[in-house]
């Protein structure tokens, strides 16, 4: 299987986490394979930007966690959003839109060059 | 919000650090092992599932410390870690922490204590509404505008009914003798009642939680009574139902009319456990303008100042001098309440505070000398260390770090000192210091006393390392042992701070000493009396079952049944025993004489009434004529004894015996002349006229103190002194018994804790400018241990070695003295108010302070002395 997966986008991971979290709450490794599938394989979240990401996320009171048994009975860190999880993740979709949309009109652009 | 959750999520994961850990750890096994089931469930060989899974999520101890970072505690771990070597670092040397966790203690706990009481007797306003405007009225003499003299009832009732600056003016009667009996309980107790007048309460604001207060209609010993929270608690459960029932007193039944707050207390009688109206119907004593025996107190309208109270009262003076001849030359003056209730202690609280100043200085200089001695002993380790690559800013942080733990245990040892002193001062001053019984540890000083104590611990700690910091460490290892020893103006910062060590000890010894010796002076002084071998003891016969014939009977009898007990000398009783200060003075006029008929020729004297052999009992002798006896009763002519003050005073250059005086409204033919007595503790004589209370019983319920002078221990004497009484009547109370030295000694309470207090003060700072001393000394002799084993290799005598270093210690603590002496002669001024029978510059306590001084400079300076000297100078110059 060839991996054409590639590396977050810088800055997305923690809105993509959100992203996740907002549908129900989930346990680190569910974050990772959730944000893999919805980008159809194309995103790869290791563990080694995982984990200290939902650590800051906690500290700056976006997420709470808390340990659950898992279907198949295994204990698991739990993350669920919080009211201030879920105003951020408005204000950094509203922020995405906006930067990507610029991106994207940038890109569209039929180049006219500079004549006389 | 967010901030704060985040500081308290960091603060979480320092305090649970293990367990953070361990769940990271489960966390990741957890992620392991899913993405091993998610590549077992995809097909992959089961053997090699583990490895796989392993290299595809990557290293997880990579992982663990990216989030460790990501826990922000990275600048706690560190302090953390700078706390415990700190910690260990100054377990390395236990010597200088434990002294400076001492100093810090002593000092901060001091403080506290001595300030936190100041603070309650001082300076805290009466609990009482808008104390500012309470103030007191006394009465003097024309010619005696600072005495503070009790009023006659006949001058508080004209000043009640016409000066407008008051709201409201009351007298009570505090006399030591309105005590009543309660005898409705399992045993006879007596209790402290205070006759009041009316508007009391409404002086003070303070109204009745029950009931109502009194009524000027009872002003005529109506028998009510008002109880105080306690009282009322004890005798009636705290039932609303005791308003309106009757409480016996004395064979009385007296009306319950109200009961007042608990937490209630009178600021003139702080014990008192219950309220009676005063009787101020004319004809009593209330008639007499020359009879002084009440305390007045008053509130101002709102607006009038103390000034303007004084000029109205003045004019009013004026008035009434005209209208009452004899008492033309009573004036009156108004002084602030609180000043008033705070005056017997104010000049002992102020001069503790100067020696907790003093102290909390010494504690500083104490401090600095000790860690910029520790400093500069360091600053080859900080150089060392610099040069090593330590960076400097962690250097500061870490010496930082270490003074706030030496302050912090300083403190926290501080204030156990402080608990512990403060319930030994209430204590000592239980009784004699007004207001000491409310005493709380004062916020202000307690936050005071610990920034100071933090501020010079980090100030002083830090110098060394900022300075390190500073300089070319090249320099510093180069310099090595000549800038260990200290640079020159170094070595001259720390003599300097030691000389002020000495000298600041040298002062609050000086201070203390004087007044051990006062103290001393006060407790040998010859009051006029044999107090050591006399039990005393109160008795008082309740009017309801003795009239005035059955009361003179009584205390006749009481004295002759005592007499006959095995080991007693002499039995008499007296209405005020010798030195516990004055009591119904009284207008006395020579009636014969020279000095009869002269316009100032009568005296205030004071007025005794006594009962059985009274003189021979108390060990006071006669000098002229003779004491009472038998014969003086009701049936003679009124017969006075006089003392010797009072018969030079009263009848100079004549025989006294056989001359006749005029007081109380009677006249008297003085029959016998008796040595003087002590009026005070400080040994104040007083002229003093004496009745006998068989002649005298019409006047009024006299209560007299019964001294009984005994061959052996006083109070062996009390089991058979109490069975007699009972005999005689079951009912009656022995109120107060003790030896005589106790009952006159209380006086001297309040000076004992100032001495107290004063004395562990320069016991401490002694300790403190013995440990600095030393520690300065010995720190700069084991930073010259290079020197001198350079010294003695080349041949230098230790002898010679060991004289420099003394020479050097004494050089110190002589300058020390040299300047504790000017601090002394300025602290002249303040003790001069203090001291009794002693010059505030007695030569004899400055040698000894000075003595002192230099015995432990010596001592400080020859052990490291001896030490450096002990040593192989080999050794050293390896």
């Amino acid at each position: 299987m060839a991996d054409t997966r590639s590396e977050l986008v810088q800055g997305t991971l923690e809105m993509l986490v959100l992203k996740t979290l907002a549908l129900e709450p989930m346990h680190g490794w569910g974050i990772a394979q959730r944000i893999e599938q919805l980008s159809h394989d194309v995103f790869l979240v290791t563990q080694g930007s995982l984990y200290p990401a939902l650590v800051r996320m906690k500290r700056r009171g976006w997420i709470t966690s808390s340990w659950r048994i898992t279907e198949n009975n295994r204990r698991a860190r739990y993350y669920a959003l919080t009211a201030a999880g879920a105003r951020r993740l408005e204000q950094e979709r509203a922020s995405w839109h906006r930067a990507s949309s610029a991106v994207n009109d940038i890109l569209r652009a039929n180049v006219i060059p500079a004549t006389a | 919000m967010s901030t704060l959750s985040d500081l308290w999520a960091r603060f979480c994961s320092v305090i649970l650090r293990g367990r953070e850990e361990r769940e990271l750890d489960e966390e990741l096994r957890f992620h392991l092992a899913m993405e091993a089931d998610a590549r077992r469930a995809g097909g992959a060989a089961a053997t090699d599932v583990d490895r796989q899974s392993r290299l595809a999520l990557g290293g997880v101890e990579r992982t663990k410390e990216d989030v460790r970072d990501a826990r922000g505690t990275r600048l706690l771990d560190d302090s953390l870690r700078d706390v415990s070597y700190a910690v260990r670092t100054l377990a390395r040397s236990p010597g200088f922490a434990l002294v400076v966790i001492l100093t810090l203690a002593l000092g901060i706990g001091g403080t506290t204590a001595v300030f936190s009481a100041v603070d309650t007797v001082l300076l805290q306003p009466l609990p009482y509404q808008e104390p500012g405007r309470l103030v007191r009225l006394y009465q003097h003499g024309a010619t005696k505008p600072g005495d503070r003299g009790v009023v006659t009832p006949v001058h508080f009732l004209a000043y009640r009914r016409s000066l407008s600056s008051f709201e409201h003016l009351a007298a009570v009667l505090t006399y030591s003798t309105t005590g009543e009996d309660l005898t409705g309980g399992d045993r006879p107790e007596r209790i402290q009642v205070l006759p009041v007048s009316a508007d009391y309460f409404d002086v003070l604001r303070a109204q009745p939680v029950l009931g109502r207060g009194f009524e000027e209609n009872e002003e005529n010993g109506a028998p009510s009574v008002i109880l105080s929270h306690d009282l009322w608690e004890r005798l009636y459960h705290g039932n609303p139902g005791a308003v309106g029932q009757a409480l016996v007193m004395s064979g009385t039944p007296f009306t319950v009319v109200g009961v007042m707050p608990a937490g209630y207390t009178d600021p003139m009688a702080p014990g008192v456990a219950a309220w009676v109206p005063l009787d101020l119907r004319p004809g009593l004593d209330a008639s007499n303008v020359d009879n002084h025996y009440l305390d007045v107190i008053g509130r101002l309208r709102p607006g009038v100042t103390l000034a303007r109270a004084q000029a109205e009262l003045d004019a009013l003076g004026a008035t009434l001098a005209r209208q009452y001849a004899d008492a033309s030359d009573m004036r009156a003056s108004l002084y602030s309440l609180k000043e008033d209730v705070v005056a017997p202690a104010s000049r002992s609280l102020k001069l503790m505070l100067g020696a907790v100043g003093l102290v909390l200085l010494l504690v500083c200089v104490n401090v600095a000398t000790l860690l910029l001695v520790r400093g500069s002993a360091r600053s080859h380790e900080f150089a060392l260390r610099a040069a090593l690559g330590g960076m400097r800013g962690r250097l500061v942080r870490q010496m930082l770090i270490e003074c706030l733990v030496l302050a912090v245990a300083g403190e926290i040892a501080g204030l156990v000192l402080a608990r512990l002193a403060m319930s030994a001062i209430v204590t000592l001053g239980a009784g004699s210091v007004p207001r000491l019984d409310a005493l709380t540890m004062n916020p202000g000083i307690l936050w005071f006393s610990l920034a100071v104590a933090t501020a010079s611990a980090l100030v002083f700690g830090l110098l060394p390392a900022l300075r390190a910091a500073r300089a070319q460490p090249i320099d510093a290892l180069r310099a090595e042992g000549r800038a260990l020893a200290g640079a020159q103006g170094q070595r001259h910062v720390r003599s300097g701070l030691v000389v002020a060590q000495v000298a600041l000890a040298f002062v609050l010894l000086v201070g203390a000493g004087l007044l051990i010796v006062s103290f001393h002076r006060l407790r040998s002084l010859d009051l006029g009396v044999k107090p050591d071998q006399a039990l005393v003891f109160e008795l008082h016969l309740p009017e309801a079952r003795y009239d005035f014939t059955a009361r003179a009977r009584f205390y006749e009898d009481v004295t002759t049944n005592i007499e006959q007990l095995r080991g007693v000398r002499a039995a008499g009783g007296i209405t005020r025993l010798p030195a516990t200060g004055p009591y119904h003075v009284w207008g006395t006029t020579p009636l014969t004489g020279p000095n009869a008929g002269k316009e100032h020729g009568g005296i205030g004297a004071q007025q005794r009434v006594v009962s059985g052999e009274y003189f021979k009992a108390a060990g006071i002798p006669v000098l002229e004529g003779r004491a009472f006896d038998a014969r003086d009763d009701a049936s003679v002519p009124r017969r006075a004894v006089v003392s010797t003050t009072a018969a030079a005073q009263l009848f100079p250059g004549v025989d006294p015996i056989g001359q006749r005086l005029r007081t109380g409204g009677f006249d008297w033919e003085v029959i016998g002349v008796v040595a003087d007595v002590a009026l005070d503790v400080e040994g104040r004589v007083a002229p003093t006229v004496y009745h006998a209370h068989a002649q005298f019983v019409g006047d009024r319920n006299w209560a007299l103190t019964q001294v009984v002078s005994t061959s052996g221990s006083p109070e062996a004497l009390l089991p058979a002194i109490r069975r007699t009484i009972a005999a005689m009547d079951p009912a009656l109370v022995l109120y107060r018994p003790m030896t005589m030295a106790d009952a006159i000694g209380a006086g001297t309470a309040q000076r004992r804790l100032t001495l107290i207090v004063l004395a562990s003060f320069a016991a401490i700072a002694l300790l403190l400018a013995a440990l600095g001393l030393f520690g300065a000394l010995s720190y700069s002799v084991k930073l010259r241990s290079r020197e001198f084993g350079v010294r003695m290799a080349l041949g230098a005598d230790r002898g010679a070695i060991r004289r420099l270093v003394l020479r050097q210690g004494l050089v110190v603590a002589v300058a020390g003295v040299m300047i504790g002496v000017g601090g002394a002669l300025a602290l002249s001024r303040v003790m001069a108010s203090m001291v009794f029978h002693v010059q505030p510059l007695d030569p004899g306590v400055l040698a000894g302070a000075a003595l002192f001084i230099l015995l432990v400079g010596a001592a400080a300076a020859y052990l490291p002395a001896h030490r450096a000297t002990a040593v192989d100078p080999r050794s050293i110059l390896q």
